[in-house]
């Protein structure tokens, strides 16, 4: 998993114009006027469904229906990593999932439909921009002990980076 | 109505061809952006230009506007919220906001007869901070000459 935060709102400075204009503004006010961007890649398509049922951020993600899927491009959980049995089972399945999806483009069949094979398991890769308030609220739900691994994994190195980007909005975390 | 721009996405038509890209390609992010830096700023042009002939708006998303609004009335505010979810108020003082919208809001508002005064103001103030002309130009060029 590979997460980046690409820009973020210079919040520091917009209070300080602000001041500067006599307006009074506290930085909890000023959570839904902080946005970030952020890249993300190599996580599963299981963590990118569970992400963008958080409606109040913007996507874009790689599309199946034009790239092409690797044979090195998949999660494998830990939970299946560590069984040695488990894991010849995942990877026979994947395997033929590929086989398969290479099979069908080679019979002529377009990228669009025969990505309907492939595994949620592939990685993928994809760009947010979402504002703090929002970032939070998501955080609280998905870094919770109960949250699915993959996607407390992301959200808290989401968090984190927002929080060395701009404390001032995390005070109860700094 | 007086409307000054406090901070927007850097770069904004870089942001949104990045965005763009990132659907139709699998280099990773750092490839892009060297691809995109390289190709220069007609081609973000060419992409937002697709983009917008398409309407594929999600792109446009990541254009972040943080603006202050001054002498604007408390009607108007809720005559615009109503019709636009995504624009976010903040009270400052009487006639006096914080607002912050995405550049694909803002395309919506420029449609709307009780947003357009607001919407042209916003671009207004962009132009004037030279931020995003390349977008303005592409995407409401025809627009602000018919005035």
């Amino acid at each position: 998993m590979k997460v980046n935060l690409v820009w973020h709102t210079n919040v520091s400075a917009v209070k300080d114009y602000l001041n500067k204009k006599g307006l009074k503004v506290d930085y909890s006010e000023l959570e839904d006027h902080t946005f970030y961007m952020f890249e993300i890649e190599d996580v599963s398509r299981v963590t990118t469904h569970q992400l963008i049922r958080h409606r109040m951020a913007s996507y874009d993600q790689e599309s199946q229906r034009f790239s092409a899927a690797s044979r090195e491009s998949f999660i494998i959980p830990s939970s299946i990593l560590s069984k040695e049995e488990a894991h010849k089972v995942y990877n026979d399945a994947l395997r033929f999932c590929v086989d398969t999806f290479e099979k069908l483009i080679s019979l002529g069949v377009p990228k669009e439909d025969a990505r309907y094979i492939m595994p949620h398991a592939i990685k993928t890769k994809l760009v947010m921009t979402v504002n703090a308030k929002n970032l939070k609220h998501i955080a609280d739900l998905r870094t919770a002990p109960q949250a699915q691994w993959e996607i407390r994994e992301l959200i808290s190195t989401m968090r984190d980076l927002a929080i060395r980007a701009t404390p001032e909005i995390w005070p109860s975390t700094k | 109505m007086k409307t000054s721009v406090l901070w927007a996405t850097p770069d904004p038509e870089k942001t949104i061809a990045l965005a763009m890209r990132r659907c139709y390609s699998t280099k990773t992010l750092s490839e892009l952006v060297s691809e995109l830096e390289s190709k220069g700023p007609d081609y973000w042009k060419h992409l937002i230009g697709l983009a917008i002939r398409d309407k594929s708006f999600d792109v446009i998303e990541h254009f972040c506007i943080l603006v202050l609004l001054e002498d604007l009335d408390e009607k108007e505010i809720f005559s615009i919220i109503l019709k636009n979810p995504f624009i976010r108020f903040t009270y400052l003082k009487p006639k006096v906001y914080l607002a912050s919208l995405n550049a694909r809001t803002l395309i919506e508002m420029i449609h709307q007869d009780e947003c357009k005064e607001l919407a042209l103001s916003i671009i207004k103030s962009l132009k004037d901070a030279g931020i995003g002309n390349l977008f303005i130009s592409v995407v409401f060029g025809g627009m602000l000459i018919e005035g």
